[in-house]
């Protein structure tokens, strides 16, 4: 077990290292990209720029270069180029829609696909079935931005429903909180639901084949009982631990399409704006921060089925 | 979020482009001192209004700020030893005492300007001013640096570009004394702009001891009618009124009226709503209003939205003098003659003001009552004339790379530009980039561009700032602001001669700016395809017809007023 | 079970990588006469299936439709400068900027965008583009996964580790901002030889982000593979590695390959339009579905059509081939027989 989570720490460690230093030498790479020039403005002259060269050091080797932005990373004081803020400061503050978003969404997600994924797999093969697959299969063939757009259009403008988008915070005033939030919650759903509920529709078929199922059917428990107690607890963890790593990426900026049209103001349009700017340091920390999200959860969810399911061996 | 919230189109004309100047003043005449206890009946004070703004401003702190939504609110944060006439219209870009007693005596042959500091000024924090700051903030805009810092500062003033590099310890040329207020500045050469300079909010006077550093999220305190709090990046900031203003009495510079709340939101659609119906206050005059909600705000809101000329910015396309196909001048006159800007404006909303010169129409020196050299561009574009040219010019069929950057409408007139291009017999594509970084791709002269877009928006109103873009001096390897590399001896030598005319002197050489200007248009140098209007656009709360639409600034935020 | 990895839709790449790991394709190579059977009898797969090539053949023939029936070209921005109908003096954009709107005419049958172009050939062109990049992309990912997976799988030892290692990191990277960072980057430089404009930037930047959620479960298949009686029959008449990869372990892992060919091509599509939508997609003035619907949307309340054409052809695209990448899938996965049955 020791070893096992020492194995996966090394591998979380060069995964981030590899991507950290990917991303920056992407940026290295953008012809005329060199964010002195950005920094002097559009009328500076040559010696200003050779000035803000050295004063950010970036007259200095690319590996000087590196070290010194993972030092700032780690210590908090990664500072935006272009933007001037502190981004870790930045992040936290687009933390609360963030969050919000994520969680709201993932709730509904989670519960309509349970709902929609059980009936698909109790009546297999039936009409039911093939409507609920071919809802599950448009939804997942819609783009957030377009379902977006479409959504505001309909709803906001043209009815007057909804906000034509935003962040309230929960704090200030919880109603335009709900409000403003339906929409991208929505959103960002359709996508998982659809997705999940076929996830869960399959587990389900394979579970219902499994012999303790029958077993359980043979001993005379009701339809239901043999549902609930033997065939979705089961079928249902493969489902939260998938939960757990789609959550992980939306609060680490995953959801960048559903942040961006509805202009929530969080971690993904952070991440989106930066890359309009080509501001690098906002990106790098956001780009490890999911992939820390991401290792490390996938970690924990090796270790946490190891321990629910003997059968599984924690090999590397 | 590139997009439906696009982020104020029109808007960040100012990637560094720029107006930017600097707050406060007295009028010259000293007649029009009004602080705001002392204003007319008529106006009523006290409350908070909300500003949309579609784009954030590059920072609030005014050693770095540098565009059209930093100089906004900065200017009024931060008064610099001259400012600007709190007035709409042209005299609104009249220069007028502010920290100073008096606009600057100018002595030495245009090289030394000297000024004496007002009695009795202290900043937002309580701190007494003193004459020595005024070195202090220009040291710490070179050490920011601000934007303009190597046009304005380091080149203009002597011993500033020594400090810069680090060869000396201050700014030889600049003498102050804390006693008197003195402040006596030496340039290099003359620079008749230079009363424009200290007007930039950047060299509006902020406290000694004032980290070297940029406080974007902390702006320092400032001399002005108002104080900027409560930043949250790339989300909202307050101007409050500086309570310790209007003891100061410094004629020409109001006192606010309200307290501002801005609130930065790029779906400009949304932003039109909210002012529409009342939900917000202030539309920013940077942003666009979207064309399809402009029957609405006409027929809704007649009363409070216009789409306003400010006559500070040009739009243009510039063409490589350097470089087939637009070495040949009947190619150049091709494009004058043939480019629609009925269609240009079409993509743009609506929003342009028609126009072929260079100086656009607030600027001294427009030719406003001559006929454009190439046809009326009202009229359109005469597509057969532009294609005869072409074949006459004998470059048909020469391959064109037109440079655009992303954002829109840039990018939409640039691919019309493109398809119009292979219209009428060239070989054109588009190439798009990144607006982040297209100032300083086309401004490398290793890439040579052909064509593509450019804009100007004035950092003050003085032809001179134009024809740097067009000056021979200005073709530079890197950083060049002389897109074509228009190099003509007649323009380099009229840019030097007008070029050195003090400010307040700028009339008397009007006639010659306008020639300079007639000349450039019919030599079709550059391809200008309209002047911005901007929207003057307001909730019903607020007092429409007081508040000020500044030719540098555009809206003035001190002039905002409940009805 | 549906392996759906919406990465393209902002789905996280683990989701599809945990499922691929635990789809468990068939081993041997199954019986495709039965599959073929089992998939006429899914009607519903086999009409979205006729649908997706409806839409290949109808965008393949968009310079019919541009030279003969609408007389447009789709980059063509004439009608922004003169009238397009003589007698009503119309433009194809308003003085304010707002296109028209569809028409019962041949030209602009489905309005102008803001640029006065025809949108329904810039629709058909679009499609064109969009349909090119998945499947360059779908090409490169399949390839490389292929080859990265067989070779991991099949070698195993240091290089196995080496491309586990590279694959976890294309995995654990962000893919929306992977390919927009990649797609910016490219744009702005292009590739060598590349020009930043060509469409097979996108292309090879999805093929990319695609490339480790095939590989994995590729690499899982092989690894079983090698140990199979038949592949050590091979190896003991000494038969070379190149060619035990080729012939015997390639054509097993065929219905992992046809599976996988439409969920990644499916996914393909929807992220070129988001990377589109975020700047770092197709660039001007070639049109792909992304480009048309990014660009419409600021023009959404005056022009909805903008946005509403190609996004309905986007998802009817990517709908069809989905519904029918999965009745496949049914057909190839011999437990689809238990399902039906149950």
């Amino acid at each position: 077990m020791t070893r096992f989570i020492i194995r996966r720490l090394l591998a979380m460690i060069l995964v981030m290292f590899v991507i950290s230093l990917l991303t920056f030498l992407l940026f290295e790479a953008i012809p005329n990209g060199d964010p002195a020039l950005r920094l002097a403005g559009r009328s500076a002259t040559a010696l200003e720029i050779q000035e803000i060269r050295h004063k950010y050091g970036f007259d200095q080797p690319i590996y000087v270069q590196y070290g010194r932005t993972m030092k700032n990373i780690f210590t908090g004081q990664a500072y935006s180029y272009t933007q001037g803020f502190n981004v870790l400061d930045e992040i936290r503050s687009g933390l609360p829609a963030t969050l919000s978003l994520a969680f709201g969404a993932g709730i509904i997600w989670l519960l309509t696909s349970i709902v929609v994924g059980t009936l698909a797999a109790i009546k297999a093969g039936r009409y039911t079935d093939r409507v609920l697959t071919v809802l599950a299969m448009i939804g997942v063939s819609f783009p957030p931005f377009f379902l977006g757009a479409v959504l505001i259009y309909f709803l906001g403008y043209k009815a007057n429903i909804f906000p034509l988008g935003g962040y309230v915070k929960l704090t200030a005033n919880p109603v335009q909180w709900f409000t403003h939030l339906v929409l991208p919650w929505f959103t960002l759903s359709v996508l998982f639901i659809g997705f999940y509920s076929r996830v869960l529709r399959s587990t389900i078929l394979d579970t219902i084949n499994e012999d303790y199922v029958r077993t359980a059917k043979a001993k005379g428990l009701s339809e239901r009982q043999v549902l609930i107690r033997h065939i979705l607890r089961n079928s249902l963890i493969p489902i939260i631990s998938l939960w757990g790593l789609d959550i992980a990426q939306v609060i680490g900026g995953g959801a960048i399409l559903t942040e961006s049209v509805y202009n929530l103001h969080g971690v993904g349009q952070l991440a989106a704006e930066s890359i309009g700017k080509l501001d690098i340091i906002p990106i790098l920390v956001i780009t490890m921060l999911t992939a820390f999200a991401v290792v490390f959860l996938a970690a924990v969810i090796d270790i946490l089925y190891a321990f629910l399911d003997p059968r599984i061996r924690l090999a590397a | 979020m590139r997009r439906y919230n696009k982020p104020a189109r029109i808007a960040a004309i100012a990637l560094a482009a720029s107006i930017v100047v600097a707050a406060c003043g007295s009028s010259s005449s000293k007649t029009t001192s009004t602080p705001s206890s002392t204003s007319p009946s008529t106006a009523k004070n006290g409350g908070t209004v909300t500003l949309l703004m579609g784009t954030a401003p590059d920072s609030l702190d005014p050693g770095m700020g540098y565009t059209t939504q930093a100089a906004e609110p900065d200017w009024l944060a931060y008064t610099g030893l001259t400012t600007y006439a709190h007035a709409n219209g042209s005299a609104g870009g009249q220069v007028i005492p502010g920290l100073a007693t008096a606009l600057p005596a100018i002595t030495d042959g245009g090289k030394t300007y000297s000024v004496t500091l007002r009695k009795g000024l202290v900043f937002s924090n309580g701190k007494p001013v003193k004459a020595s700051d005024f070195t202090y903030t220009v040291e710490r805009a070179i050490k920011i640096p601000w934007g303009g810092s190597g046009q304005f500062i380091t080149a203009q003033i002597a011993g500033a570009t020594a400090y810069s590099t680090g060869k000396a310890k201050t700014i030889s040329g600049i003498t102050t004394n804390d006693a008197t207020g003195q402040i006596t500045i030496h340039l290099n050469s003359a620079y008749g702009a230079f009363d424009n300079v200290l007007a930039f909010p950047s060299l509006g006077l902020v406290p000694t001891g004032t980290p070297f550093t940029n406080e974007p999220n902390n702006p320092p305190p400032g001399v002005g009618p108002y104080m900027i709090t409560n930043v949250v990046p790339n989300a909202s900031f307050s101007l409050v009124r500086n309570p310790k203003w209007t003891s100061m009495n410094i004629p020409g510079i109001p006192a606010g009226h309200v307290d501002i709340n801005a609130k930065i939101s790029s779906n400009i659609d949304a932003n039109t709503l909210s002012v529409l119906n009342n939900s917000a206050d202030i539309f920013d005059w940077a942003d666009t209003i979207p064309g399809s909600l402009l029957p609405q705000l006409k027929s809704q809101a007649s009363d409070r939205f216009s789409q306003v000329d400010l006559g500070g910015s040009t739009y243009y396309i510039f063409m490589n003098q350097k470089a087939k196909p637009f070495s040949s001048q009947l190619a150049r006159e091709a494009v004058v003659t043939g480019l629609s800007q009925p269609a240009m404006n079409r993509l743009g909303s609506g929003t342009l003001a028609y126009g072929c010169y260079f100086l656009p129409p607030a600027i001294i020196g427009h030719p406003s009552g001559t006929p454009c050299p190439y046809g009326d561009p009202a009229s359109g574009g005469n597509i057969a004339k532009a294609k005869q040219l072409v074949t006459q010019s004998g470059m048909a069929g020469t391959p064109v790379t037109v440079w655009s950057e992303t954002r829109q409408p840039r990018q939409a007139w640039m691919t019309y530009y493109t398809s119009f291009l292979n219209q009428i017999g060239f070989k054109a594509t588009q190439k798009v980039i990144a607006d982040a970084t297209f100032f300083t791709t086309i401004g490398n002269l290793k890439l040579n561009p052909q064509t593509g877009f450019a804009d100007w928006n004035q950092d003050f109103p003085n032809p001179v700032d134009f024809y740097l873009l067009l000056s021979g001096a200005a073709i530079l390897p890197t950083n060049n602001q002389n897109f074509g590399q228009v190099d003509d001896p007649f323009i380099n030598a009229q840019v030097n001669k007008l070029g050195a005319v003090p400010t307040s002197q700028l009339s008397s050489v009007a006639g010659q700016w306008q020639a300079l200007d007639e000349y450039t248009a019919k030599k079709a140098y550059v391809a200008v395809f309209g002047y911005q209007t901007f929207p003057k656009f307001t909730s019903t709360r607020i007092n429409y017809g007081a508040a000020i639409f500044h030719p540098v600034y555009g809206w003035d935020w001190s002039s905002f007023q409940l009805k | 079970m549906a392996t759906t990895s919406a990465t393209g839709t902002e789905f996280s790449g683990e989701t599809a990588a945990l499922l691929a790991e635990g789809e468990g394709l068939p081993p041997g190579i199954g019986p495709w006469a039965l599959a073929w059977r089992r998939l006429r009898r899914n009607k519903t797969a086999l009409a979205f299936g006729g649908l997706f090539i409806l839409i290949v053949v109808v965008c393949l023939l968009a310079p019919v439709y541009s030279h003969a029936i609408a007389h447009i070209g789709p980059a063509d921005e004439t009608y922004l400068s003169k009238p397009f109908n003589v007698k009503t003096q119309e433009f194809a954009v308003s003085p304010t900027g707002i296109p028209i709107g569809p028409t019962w005419h041949s030209r602009f049958f489905l309005g102008a965008d803001a640029n006065g172009r025809d949108v329904a050939v810039r629709l058909l062109y679009g499609g064109r583009n969009s349909l090119e990049i998945g499947f360059v992309a779908t090409m490169i990912t399949m390839v490389l996964a292929l080859i990265l997976g067989v070779w991991s799988g099949y070698f195993r030892g240091i290089s196995d580790g080496v491309i586990n290692r590279f694959l976890d990191i294309i995995w654990a990277y962000p893919a929306v901002l992977l390919g927009v960072t990649l797609g910016t980057v490219l744009a702005v430089g292009g590739i060598g030889p590349l020009h930043g404009t060509a469409l097979l930037v996108p292309a090879i930047v999805i093929g990319i982000v695609y490339i480790p959620y095939v590989a994995k479960p590729v690499r899982g298949q092989v690894l079983t593979l090698r140990e199979r009686e038949f592949v050590d029959a091979a190896r003991q008449q000494g038969l070379s590695h190149a060619r035990i990869m080729f012939s015997e372990i390639l054509p097993n892992l065929a219905s992992t390959i046809i599976v996988f060919f439409p969920l990644i091509l499916a996914n393909a599509i929807l992220l070129e339009a988001a990377l589109t939508y975020l700047g770092a997609g197709v660039q001007p003035p070639n049109a792909s579905w992304g480009t048309m619907i990014s660009d419409g949307i600021s023009t959404i309340p005056a022009a909805f059509h903008n946005v509403l054409v190609p996004g309905i052809m986007l998802v009817l695209c990517v709908l069809s081939i989905n519904v029918f990448g999965d009745g496949l899938r049914d057909a190839l996965d011999p437990r689809a027989k238990v399902r039906i049955a149950h």
